[in-house]
């Protein structure tokens, strides 16, 4: 399957590594990656503040750089709930082309177990004690609830209850700036709550930076890992029984 | 109640800071809520709950004066008396001048927003009238002189200790008793108060306009005791409470209870048609509904922020809000806090009032999932935000920014020059592609940006 | 945004095509002791008119379909229960008013002080104890008009006396087997064809979280319900009709 990748303006500039974890996920399970040089950004930050004309410009942009895509996917929960669900509302009289963009736009880890089907990759995760903090776009727009815990626990990982999983971590973009204590109190309420863990583990790069940058602050010792990076361990690791390094097993799925 | 929204920014840090307390009580409370009503959601079929009731509001709304008219007609009829307030200040006129007519001296009240949102206390007070709180927590911040924080819970900010404080100081109770006894000790209080009373005042949680109906729900009895021991009765209506008739009055109320406290219903309901049938019978001699607008019209002919009228103040999207968990209600200004408060209070205060409220989010979306009459609260959120922007009231760098932004990742070329002259420039540069992430202090650690970005890994090749 | 198509509506509601009605004048010719009132309505609903205008109208959806609870005395019973009541049955085989007397004598209430007793009790209801004023009784005795297993609540109308109700500490609601119903909305349309002046639903004690999220009851109303089913084959018809508004009253 020929998959465009979307890589967003925060992977592109804070999770470079996790972006190219992504691509080689997706090329492992059979997957012809491109990267449209002409992407930029989906246009949430400004639709967010409420900059309309702005976010429909970006939009409008968007939806000629994936004219011509099978499939969009991008490493982030929160630009991909833009494009799917805002999009169509302000795309104005390109309505037609934001609907078929809609329909082939996928979260990775939602992409990787819906469209392709696949539950297992690897299995190099074993022993490894994760706590899952899923952005609330992917959660409550592109409800993915389950995907996650899917693809960790299928690759072995132990994923580990989180009394405030499902509470937003603070970010909410420009919100982190304009409301700075609430932000961090927010962040704060993750954090008292975490369990003990190896990774916290999200697929939004943003929550990511709120709950690091609040961890490293408090001087909490826990890593912090984008979904495609720890997914990406989990088949490049191999299984942890002791046989080492192995290289990944080969494209498991044509797609 | 006078409008500090303004002031969200500032007084929100004071709470997190200055009082931790607060965040610890009001934590704690929401969570309880929010775990019963996701429960109580469970236990039955929820989501055709939910769009039934968001259909009969948006049924009511589209058909209001049709219903006003049924409603006042209907309680004429049943002996009440129907009153109209356009305003604060009129709805202040009509309930003090009804008081001074029946030689009112004492007053008590059970707990209504609307009554807080039009500041009636002080008014009655201002003409010597003694006014009594009667929900408990209603009391504790009477006793305080504080405005609520929660629409279900107006003191849930406040922690065990400092009701003991409180008590022991007022009512002289022990400053070791359990809430029990202090429960009690302010139940004997009120006793007295209840029977003094000349005149109850209640809101209504429904107008039921076919039967003439003012529903009221309730866990104390406290409101039950007001409408029923003084000789008046005045209940206080926002004009958007009207349900068309007796049978929606079920699902409304079992929705509400389950979706605020998670209960079947409250423990408490009154269905109020009208004064005492027989002189001589107990019960009010007079009944009075006043209907108010305060700014629900201008609500109702907003485009998109009509939605936020289907509101049963049932306070669900308060508790799941991991914002309104920081502070409670103060922070907000208003009476009207938490989500709802955000998208209701910039229709009925306009929106250069009750800045920065629809910006005081994350757009997480919690409270839409909870809320009993699909209130889809964070666009609503965004429609503000969008004409804040428009009327040039949010700060105008960020809009500039934004705009350039725009400007920029509409021009691919010049996008990707700002990107790699950002990296290059490293934390501080990277922020100008995204101007949010510049400005974090030292509460949290500054994000350490990809050095290459993706655009050069893709570039050099992803093995 | 959402519903665009415009059903019909529910007979009895609001037509989509419904004039809104403008002649209102002698029916709420109410003047409001504010001396802008009888203005303030007139200004209010036509803004309302106005902003009502411009929108689509929306059809009712009609009736919200709970379920039925299979057994109302049943569902009734653990209902209340769950919501701190007490569910009790009185012995079919005795004059129901000892009966109570004993049971109420075995809960030992401080008796001494008095019991009050809705006015509306039949005689062979009621506890052969001494009475006192509402305010000042140990306990209370009333008549439910019906009960709702859905929610566990009792229905309590106006006739015998609201304070006996809602000011004694514990309070004895007998309930007629026969009147509980399964759903609230069959409850209320029954009540529906004649309303009296009020009508209390009671689901369990008065409760409050306010202090420290401990929950206490009896904060205003009665800290202990307890529901005394009267499985009598006359509880199992209608008691009586509904104290209801006489016309004069209405009129005056």
């Amino acid at each position: 399957m020929n998959v465009a990748f979307f890589v967003t303006c925060l992977a592109d500039h804070y999770f470079a590594e996790a972006a190219a974890d992504a691509v080689r996920l997706l090329r492992h399970l059979g997957c012809e990656v491109t990267f449209p040089a002409n992407q930029t950004c989906c246009g949430q930050p400004a639709h967010n503040a409420g900059r309309g004309r702005e976010a429909v410009r970006m939009a409008h942009h968007t939806l000629g750089v994936f004219r011509n895509a099978d499939a969009v996917v991008l490493p982030s929960g929160s630009c991909a709930a833009m494009v799917r669900k805002t999009y169509p509302g302000i795309a104005g009289e390109r309505i037609a082309e934001a609907d078929a963009l809609a329909a082939k736009v996928f979260e990775l880890g939602e992409f990787i177990v819906r469209r392709l089907g696949v539950t297992r990759l690897g299995s190099g995760l074993t022993g490894r004690r994760v706590a899952i903090h899923q952005g609330c776009h992917a959660l409550r727009e592109l409800r993915l609830e389950a995907e996650p815990d899917t693809l960790l626990g299928g690759a072995g990982a132990e994923v580990v209850p989180w009394e405030a999983r499902e509470e937003c971590c603070g970010f909410g973009g420009l919100f982190s700036v304009k409301m700075p204590e609430v932000s961090t109190a927010m962040a704060d309420r993750k954090l008292d709550t975490l369990p003990d863990v190896d990774w916290v583990v999200s697929g939004d790069g943003g929550c990511l930076l709120q709950l690091e940058g609040r961890s490293r602050a408090r001087g909490q010792e826990v890593e912090f890992l984008h979904l495609a990076t720890a997914l990406w361990r989990g088949v490049a690791d191999g299984p942890r029984d002791g046989s080492g390094w192995q290289r990944p097993e080969g494209h498991r799925h044509a797609g | 109640m006078r409008i500090r929204s303004n002031e969200y920014r500032k007084r929100s840090r004071e709470i997190i800071r200055g009082d931790p307390a607060v965040r610890e009580a009001v934590t704690g409370a929401t969570l309880a809520f929010d775990r019963n009503r996701k429960q109580a959601y469970e236990e039955v079929d929820a989501d055709a709950w939910r769009r039934w009731a968001e259909g009969v509001k948006n049924h009511v709304l589209t058909h209001l004066d049709d219903y006003l008219a049924e409603a006042e007609a209907k309680l004429e009829a049943n002996g009440a008396r129907v009153h109209w307030a356009a305003d604060a200040q009129e709805a202040r006129e009509i309930v003090t001048t009804l008081a001074e007519k029946a030689s009112v001296k004492s007053i008590v009240k059970g707990k209504s927003m609307l009554t807080e949102e039009i500041g009636l206390n002080s008014a009655l007070e201002s003409v010597g009238i003694r006014v009594c709180e009667t929900d408990l927590g209603e009391y504790i911040l009477q006793l305080l002189d504080e405005p609520p924080s929660h629409i279900l819970g107006p003191a849930i900010h406040k922690s065990l200790g400092e009701v003991r404080r409180l008590f022991a100081d007022r009512l002289g109770t022990s400053s070791e008793d359990s809430p029990n006894a202090l429960a009690h000790a302010a139940r004997r209080e009120l006793r007295d108060a209840f029977v003094d009373a000349d005149m109850g005042i209640s809101g209504a949680n429904f107008v039921v306009a076919e039967t003439g109906t003012v529903v009221l729900i309730e866990n104390e009895g406290n409101i039950r005791l007001a409408t029923s021991l003084p000789r008046v009765h005045v209940a206080l209506a926002g004009i958007e409470k009207l349900l068309p008739r007796m049978s929606d009055v079920a699902g409304f109320l079992q929705l509400t209870a389950r979706a605020g406290t998670g209960q079947p219903t409250g423990c408490f309901v009154s269905l109020i048609q009208g004064p005492a049938a027989q002189p001589g019978d107990d019960g009010p001699e007079e009944v009075h509904v006043v209907f108010v607008d305060n700014g629900r019209t201008a609500v109702l002919e907003h485009e998109h922020a009509w939605e936020a009228l289907r509101c049963v103040r049932c306070g669900a999207c308060l508790n799941v809000c991991p914002v309104y968990r920081q502070t409670g209600g103060h922070a907000y200004g208003w009476v009207y806090s938490g989500p709802i408060g955000s998208v209701l209070d910039p229709g009925l205060l306009g929106l250069r009032e009750a800045m920065p409220l629809p910006f005081a989010s994350t757009l997480c979306g919690a409270c839409t999932d909870a809320c009993p009459v699909r209130i889809p609260i964070p666009e609503l959120l965004l429609r503000w935000r969008q004409e804040a922007q428009e009327q040039g009231l949010a700060p105008k760098a960020e809009g500039l920014a934004l705009a350039a932004l725009a400007g920029v990742a509409s021009r691919p070329a010049l996008y990707r020059l700002a990107g790699s002259v950002a990296s290059r420039l490293g934390a501080t540069g990277a922020g100008r592609a995204l101007p949010v992430l510049r400005e974090w202090s030292g509460d949290r650690a500054a994000p350490q940006p990809s050095r290459p970005t993706f655009r050069r890994l893709w570039r050099d090749g992803i093995e | 945004m959402k519903g665009k198509s415009r059903a019909r509506d529910a007979p009895g509601l609001k037509g989509a095509a419904a004039e809104p009605r403008g002649t209102q004048g002698e029916l709420g010719a109410s003047e409001s002791p504010g001396s802008a009132g009888h203005s303030s309505r007139h200004r209010v609903l036509a803004r309302i008119s106005r902003a009502v205008a411009r929108r689509e109208k929306r059809a009712h959806p009609g009736q919200l379909q709970t379920p039925q609870p299979p057994d109302p005395v049943v569902g009734f019973a653990r209902r209340f229960s769950d919501s701190g009541g007490r569910v009790v049955t009185a012995n079919r085989e005795r004059h129901r008013g000892e009966w109570l007397t004993t049971f109420m004598k075995g809960l030992n209430l401080g008796a001494t002080v008095g019991v009050a007793v809705g006015t509306d009790v039949p005689p062979e209801m009621r506890p052969n104890m001494p009475e006192a004023p509402p305010d000042r009784a140990a306990a209370g005795v009333v008549l439910a008009w019906g009960a709702i297993a859905e929610t566990g609540s009792l229905i309590l109308e106006p006739g015998g006396g609201r304070a006996v109700q809602l000011l004694p500490p514990v309070l004895f609601i007998w309930v007629p087997v026969g009147r509980i119903l399964g759903r609230m909305e069959d409850a209320l349309l029954e009540l529906q064809t004649r309303l009296p002046a009020t009508v209390a639903l009671h689901s369990g004690p008065s409760k409050s979280a306010d202090i420290g999220r401990t929950v206490v009851t009896g904060v205003h109303g009665p800290g202990r319900c307890i529901a005394v089913l009267d499985r009598t084959p006359s509880s199992l018809t209608p008691l009586r009709a509904l104290s209801v508004r006489t016309e004069a009253y209405q009129h005056r």
